[in-house]
């Protein structure tokens, strides 16, 4: 990363922290969110990393946007900069503009196009309410499209994940789209990929939130006279906290790395099967460790431990990825070893 | 939380990683060897070592003077990985390679680097870790063994115990007491001594392990001479010394690959059968493995720039977790292919689950038990 690229990431890093407490994560549970932020990244040019120049883009790349984005996992940002930045990431992929409001995306099947007009509902989709635009696959005998659509053209229907973040049903009747283009099989699955290391980049943020908090409450916690990081038991759910974070910083730092070599699908699916693996031991650790005031509304342990147990089951998860490497190693009369280590074929 | 760095291997690094595979694939075709789970402990070949001498394998990162080839952190990584993916016989040299030499380039006299060097990379010396005593497992701190100057050097009186391969070594590094035992000040009065086991007053009785074979030891001293040139170090300065060589032991591929071969076989059994569930529900493993080679592989790069206090603690943890995964491997392979493990079964499957199995619960024990590591992993964290 170069010497820019880190002053992108700790403006960033500061205005969230600075501008991020509880109580605005918590705007998401009165159907609110952070407009103000919002308008702040605006400001300081964060939606335009990894734009190409020709769409007045900033400069930067796809490494500088995940880590953005794993830095509004770290705060819990309650706004859609993951969901704008990959809409945005859909049409630059197929060569459509891209928007500058508020936008979201989905890659699920759901909409279907016949005479150039879209039908069809989806649901879960993130952040729907309060986007402008939806960038959505739409399939037709003509194969696979990615489309621009003007949510203004859709009927919306309100629900949440575990996390009070929305999780909207899209339904369209006949909604002719701003824009359009075809989507490859391989493109598709390239998109499925990066949308898979945006949810890990945001998974690794609240991970390491986690860590942060847990930490220091085993510092300031007392029982029994002395802080209770000092009790082994304690020490042993520690030390598993410790290694599980460890594991998820330098599977993404891998994921980040390997994003430049274009070879990165295994290095994604491995990634993503090992992080869930993770999600499941830290948030129990974390809520064992902080005992009872870890289940309290007041405590902020939940606004991260709530949202790795709803991202784990969003998008192409561990089950998707475990079925895409099965088949690899069924079709491919690979030897293991050579896989592993990315030396297949060479001798 | 510390932080890792990551690592894309070069070409000239993938190139000498075939060449190591290469020379493997040879050997096991020739009948050379036959590759063994955990081969890094219980696969003694003293004429396998030697030819692995001979290619310049051993002592790969030393300099030249003393017989090594001045190579990377990575290149040794990358050689000692293929040696445990191929199931290779490398525990004669093993210890002498990675820990006696790095101790004695740190620390020896220049006479003890000329002497000892040289024969290690050759493969022809080879030297057994001397730490655990009867009383002490994880408490080094409470060993008893001593030694006491005399004229001209030590006589050392006591005992230590779960030396692996002592018998077909020629000597010890062993960790003594130079200083009365003092409650209060249990890390202070150690040292480490070269301790020749083929010397007058040494024996070595055999530890017969739950698989049958031989390769833990107790070595008993009754008033071996050690001569003065013999210490490592400084006297009373041992504990010190036996710390820094703990990140070399903690954080390599050994912690991680001991039962690779099974997992390698478990994916051949599966595909045979053309059994995608269970080939989905190993992905887990494979997931694994990836993440902790990163870990290990980042470890390897911070010791390249030679920060032995960073790495003490993400060492550890390595540790801790890659050999809770090596463990791992036969519970869930055996649910995922129907075996009969045997040591002597024709199918390698069987006979690698065997062996597989009689090893494991060691993993989380040598080098330090899950436990105690934990233990330092927490007080690093509540340290930061």
């Amino acid at each position: 990363m170069s010497e820019m690229k880190e002053m992108i990431l700790d403006a960033a890093g500061r205005m969230l922290k600075e501008n991020i407490s509880k109580d605005v994560v918590d705007l998401l549970e009165r159907d609110d969110w952070a407009r103000g932020i919002w308008a702040l990244f605006e400001e300081t040019g964060m939606f335009n990393v990894a734009i190409s120049e020709k769409h007045g883009g900033a400069g930067g790349d796809l490494e500088d946007l995940l880590h953005i984005v794993r830095l509004t996992g770290k705060y819990a940002a309650p706004m859609p900069y993951a969901e704008s930045t990959f809409a945005n990431f859909l049409l630059e992929a197929t060569n459509q503009a891209i928007v500058k409001n508020i936008a979201t995306y989905s890659l699920k099947e759901g909409f279907h196009l016949q005479n150039d007009l879209i039908s069809g509902s989806l649901h879960n989709v993130r952040w729907a309410r309060h986007a402008d635009y939806l960038v959505a696959r739409v399939d037709s005998f003509q194969g696979t499209q990615i489309a621009l659509i003007d949510l203004q053209k859709a009927t919306i229907e309100h629900s949440n994940n575990l996390a009070s973040e929305p999780r909207d049903t899209i339904i369209l009747d006949k909604v002719k789209p701003i824009s359009i283009a075809p989507l490859s099989e391989e493109q598709l699955f390239y998109t499925l990929s990066i949308e898979t290391a945006f949810k890990i980049a945001l998974m690794t943020g609240a991970i390491e939130r986690i860590y942060e908090i847990t930490v220091q409450y085993s510092k300031k916690r007392e029982q029994f006279g002395r802080p209770i990081h000092r009790f082994q038991l304690v020490q042993q759910h520690l030390a598993q906290l410790a290694g599980e974070t460890a594991i998820a910083i330098t599977a993404f730092h891998n994921v980040c790395a390997a994003i430049q070599s274009k070879d990165f699908l295994h290095e994604i699916a491995f990634a993503r099967i090992r992080i869930e693996d993770a999600i499941t031991t830290i948030t129990s650790v974390a809520h064992q460790i902080h005992a009872a005031i870890g289940m309290t509304h007041e405590y902020t342990l939940h606004q991260y431990t709530r949202r790795l147990w709803s991202w784990r089951d969003e998008g192409r998860n561990s089950p998707f990825w475990s079925n895409y490497i099965a088949d690899y190693l069924l079709k491919h009369d690979v030897d293991l070893w050579a896989y592993l280590t990315k030396t297949i074929g060479k001798k | 939380m510390f932080q890792l760095p990551t690592v894309q291997f070069t070409e000239e690094q993938e190139a000498f990683r075939l060449e190591v595979r290469n020379f493997l694939q040879a050997h096991i075709t020739k009948g050379t060897f036959t590759p063994a789970i955990d081969s890094w402990l219980s696969g003694v070949d003293p004429s396998f070592s030697k030819l692995i001498g001979e290619k310049g394998w051993i002592g790969l990162t030393w300099p030249k003077k003393y017989g090594g080839q001045e190579r990377s952190t990575l290149d040794r990584y990358i050689l000692t990985e293929e040696f445990l993916a191929a199931g290779a016989p490398v525990a004669a040299h093993w210890f002498a390679d990675r820990q006696t030499g790095p101790l004695l380039l740190r620390y020896g006299t220049e006479e003890q680097k000329q002497f000892f060097l040289p024969k290690i990379a050759k493969g022809e010396c080879y030297f057994a870790i001397g730490l655990s005593e009867p009383n002490s497992g994880s408490d080094l701190a409470s060993i008893r063994t001593k030694a006491e100057k005399v004229e001209g050097g030590w006589i050392v009186n006591g005992q230590k115990i779960w030396t692996s391969n002592a018998h077909v070594c020629h000597y010890m590094v062993a960790l003594v007491r130079t200083s009365p035992y003092d409650e209060k000040k249990k890390h202070s009065g150690l040292s480490q001594l070269i301790i020749d086991l083929n010397a007058e007053g040494v024996t070595i009785v055999p530890i017969k392990f739950l698989s049958g074979e031989y390769h833990f030891n107790e070595v008993f001293f009754d008033n071996v001479f050690v001569p003065d040139n013999m210490v490592v170090g400084e006297t009373g300065n041992g504990w010190e010394q036996g710390l820094a060589e703990l990140a070399f032991e903690r954080s390599g591929p050994e912690r991680i690959l001991s039962t690779y071969l099974l997992l390698e076989e478990l994916i051949k059994e599966l595909k045979h059968q053309k059994n995608k569930d269970g080939l989905k529900q190993a992905t887990k493993l494979l997931a694994q493995l990836w993440a902790l080679r990163n870990l290990s592989i980042g470890v390897a790069k911070l010791l390249e720039s030679g920060n032995a206090e960073d790495v003490a603690i993400p060492a550890s943890l390595v540790k801790a977790i890659g050999t809770k995964f090596e463990q791992s491997i036969p519970e869930i392979a055996r649910l995922l292919v129907e075996t009969y493990p045997n040591l002597e079964a024709k199918r390698k499957f069987d006979r690698y689950m065997a062996q597989a199995i009689l090893h494991a619960p060691s993993f989380t024990i040598r080098g330090g038990t899950t436990e105690i590591l934990y233990g330092m992993v927490a007080k690093g964290m509540v340290e930061k």
